[in-house]
């Protein structure tokens, strides 16, 4: 008897076994933890490979087949979501290697894989689920694991932070599971295949309304966003970058999905969303100008991005639905690069000058160079200048909202712009203003093998805005069940 | 004609409604875990009257007995904190900073919208909608077990359970990895008359622990209710100090912790290979497997809420000096 693997399956499975190992054997957990995503971006790849020559696939765990069992499926978006999940936290673990080498940080070395490689596996579950309580389930495991990594330092505030971030969590979850239980009760069935065909109800919209408010909690989307700056800005830098480059993007992902397979009732819904995503981006552009710390500064601009990502999904209303997700989805893989890169830099910046405070950042003698440079490339891509990816998401978004004739979306989208270039500026002020240092400068402490990890990924968020055609073209191979949305 | 429940049922409804209330507007924290207790059995009681012994099974050794015991261990370390033995001061929740009445209103406003949406969805539901129960009928016969609940928990949505068990393991790793998230408290002991009752009461919860998995294959029962009536001598045993978690024990703990979760895994991913795929359990072998499975997670899911009630990893070097209760 031969045991035949299937690289979906093997997806979710070698980063559940990576972190039982990792747990197991604590002393070398770091080895196992990069072994283990090296082995699920090779599965990845294969994936990628199957769904490129025969679209999207689909695998009925059990052989049951829905709805009775589970199936898991892949099409171009969710491979790509999980390419962004195993290539940027590949990336983020070798910033891992680093910043947690020290010897007060044994327990969080010891502790940071399992729960890292957990947070993997609930996140690959999300982009491989067809079935909503198996999203359900995926999103506490996503819960728990995200949970442990925002309290992994210990400090105060990040504990503090870590209770309001599960209370939020699990009230999200709460609600996402009512809607579930809801639709279950009308439609008698949990897949998404169910979800497609049934006749709208105020009664099935009310589920559907409830499930997306647990998103928007776990996604943080405004007014909801209550525990996002505290949660992001106080874990450590590769915890903060996890959080905020990926975790918020796997209830964004179940939104999108949800909204495609049974669409909102409503046009005025849709512009109600987009309303919210233009709160987030005004309120989240203030507060992002009045943040003291750099680190906050960093999580108040994901809340803007996480509301420019609804503007995008939002502005095309309700017939341009199909094309609008095209351009949230650019958006999402863009934020997640260039946060996960701002975030770590922002980490390395503090470790080297030892505060991260805005004001003082040009009284310090020490100037983290290559950090510094991260920090600005991976600005460059979520102001959108072009010619990075955060830049062909915008334009998209614009793009889309003029052929629709919305200029209110695009007024937004460029105040939002215009804000983010000024708490950038902030920042970067800080960075080149050299008259204030009392002492010698001493330039070029920032060249680390550190700032590797990083500097590729801003890299990475510059250079894929040219490679923007092809990912487009390749998420949407299969999108959705081979009906038009 | 009126079944005469009906009027049991609706005192039962009446109660749960009135103990939630109670819960929420009792400002002593003591009295809030009894009465959430309470609520927790009644709401048992209500699965049954619903006809679903498997639920109520759950909730009342899990949502009640777990729930409870880790309730009343966090309030002893509150009070810990707190300095005062005086209940009121120790144990009533005082508000550190007075809410912004703003804020009230807009979560009164979120709340109000999130009850429409529920009685919304609620009014027009359907009074008994479609469902599983055919399709599990006719697959039945091909899924090892007799008990539908089960089958449905352990072959035609394993997937779901297995990710359930890590949600538990996901919680006891962040549990472990908080190093200051516990007082220094000593540990609760229970006194000489209750050492007794545990003596009488180990056995018994081990026999009833160990039926309620083993008759999860055709009656209600399982893996998970099992598991939470085992963890209840875990729960003794560290009351009693007949067990005392000590640093050395740290490995097995953690092999104990993912025992379940490891063999539920690979034998999903085992079985699959000539024309079968994961979870496909050849249905020959399917009740043994699942009997296999469901056995290891009981051990795992019980020692798991064992240590979730301990609450820390046994800490190595302490510096406090021959305090062994950590």
């Amino acid at each position: 008897m031969t045991v035949e693997f299937d690289p979906m399956t093997l997806a979710i499975f070698m980063p559940l076994l990576g972190a039982i190992a990792a747990f197991l054997l604590p002393r070398v957990a770091a080895f196992i933890g990069l072994v283990t995503l090296v082995l699920t971006a090779a599965v990845v790849v294969l994936l990628a490979r199957e769904v490129l020559s025969e679209g999207a696939i689909i695998l009925p765990l059990g052989g049951w087949g829905a709805p009775l069992g589970i199936d898991l499926r892949a099409d171009g978006l969710s491979v790509a979501m999980l390419a962004l999940t195993c290539i940027v936290g590949f990336l983020v673990s070798l910033a891992a290697l680093d910043s947690l080498k020290g010897d007060a940080q044994a327990r969080q070395r010891q502790y940071f894989w399992p729960l890292w490689l957990l947070l993997l596996t609930g996140m690959n579950g999300v982009y491989l689920s067809t079935d909503i309580f198996n999203l359900y389930v995926m999103i506490e495991i996503i819960a728990l694991a995200a949970v442990g990594l925002t309290v992994l330092s210990g400090s105060k505030a990040a504990l503090r932070a870590g209770l309001e971030y599960m209370y939020a969590s699990i009230l999200g979850a709460l609600l996402f599971l009512m809607g579930v239980g809801f639709i279950y009760l009308q439609l008698g069935r949990l897949d998404f295949a169910g979800l497609i065909n049934a006749d709208s109800s105020l009664a099935l919209s009310a589920a559907l309304a409830l499930m997306i408010i647990g998103m928007f909690l776990k996604t943080a989307l405004f007014p909801l966003h209550f525990w996002l700056p505290a949660a992001h800005a106080n874990a450590t830098a590769p915890a903060s970058a996890l959080l905020s480059g990926l975790v918020v993007k796997a209830a964004l992902y179940i939104f999108l999905r949800l909204t495609t397979y049974m669409p909102l009732p409503d046009e005025i819904l849709v512009t109600l969303i987009g309303i919210l995503g233009a709160g987030a981006v005004v309120w989240g552009g203030i507060q992002a100008l009045r943040a003291e710390r750099l680190k906050m500064l960093v999580a108040w601009s994901t809340v803007v991005q996480i509301g420019l990502i609804f503007v995008a999904f939002a502005r095309a209303g309700q017939v341009g639905l199909a094309e609008s997700w095209k351009a949230a989805a650019l958006l999402i893989l863009a934020h997640g690069v260039a946060k996960a890169a701002m975030f770590l830099s922002a980490g390395r910046i503090k470790d080297e000058i030892g505060h991260d405070l805005i004001r003082d950042l040009d009284r310090s003698s020490v100037r983290p160079t290559l950090a510094q440079f991260t920090f600005a490339l991976a600005a460059i891509s979520l102001i959108g200048l072009p010619p990075s990816l955060g830049f062909i998401g915008k334009w998209s978004l614009m793009e889309g909202a003029m052929a629709a004739g919305y200029w209110h979306w695009i007024a937004v989208t460029m105040a939002g712009t215009l804000m983010s270039i000024a708490y950038f500026s902030r920042v970067f002020a800080g960075f080149l203003r050299f008259d204030r240092v009392r002492t010698p400068v001493t330039e070029h402490q920032g060249w680390a093998y550190a700032d590797a990890a990083p500097l590729t990924l801003a890299a990475g968020a510059i250079a894929l805005g040219f490679f923007a055609a092809p990912i487009l073209s390749f998420i949407e191979i299969g999108y959705p069940f081979g009906v038009a949305p | 004609m009126t079944d005469p429940l009906v009027i049991f049922d609706l005192l039962l409804a009446a109660s749960v409604v009135a103990l939630a209330v109670a819960v929420l507007g009792v400002r002593d924290l003591f009295a809030a875990i009894v009465l959430f207790v309470i609520f927790g059995l009644l709401s048992a009681l209500s699965w049954v009257r619903l006809s679903a012994p498997d639920v109520a099974l759950a909730e009342a050794a899990i949502g009640t007995g777990v729930t409870g015991a880790l309730l009343l261990k966090t309030l002893h370390h509150l009070r810990f904190v707190s300095g005062t033995l005086d209940q009121q001061a120790a144990l009533s929740v005082t508000p550190l900073l007075p809410v912004p009445g703003a804020v009230i209103w807009a979560n009164a406003a979120f709340c109000g919208l999130i009850t429409l949406g529920l009685a919304a969805a609620f009014l027009g539901a359907p009074q008994a909608g479609p469902g599983f129960d055919p399709l599990v009928a006719d697959a039945m016969p091909q899924s090892g077990v007799e008990h539908p609940v089960t089958g449905v928990l352990l072959n035609f949505r394993a997937y779901d359970t297995l990710m359930e068990v890590v949600v538990l393991l996901a919680a006891v790793i962040a549990v472990w990895q908080i190093e200051r998230g516990m007082s220094d408290a000593p540990a609760p002991v229970m006194g000489e008359v209750w050492q007794g009752f545990a003596r009488l009461a180990l056995p018994a919860i081990v026999v009833v622990g160990t039926y309620l998995l083993w008759v999860g294959a055709e009656a209600p029962g399982g893996a998970f209710q099992g598991g939470a009536v085992l963890a209840a001598v875990g729960l003794l045993l560290l009351l009693t100090r007949a067990y005392v978690p000590r640093p050395a024990h740290r490995g097995i703990a953690r092999g104990a912790f993912v025992l379940g979760t490891g063999a539920f895994a690979a034998v999903a991913l085992l079985v699959a290979g000539g024309g079968r795929v994961a979870f496909e359990y050849p249905p020959e072998h399917a009740k043994s497997l699942i009997l296999l499975i469901e056995g290891l997670v009981t051990i795992s899911i019980a020692i798991t809420l064992a240590a979730l009630f301990h609450g820390r990893e046994p800490v190595a070097l302490s510096t406090q000096g021959g305090r062994n209760d950590t």
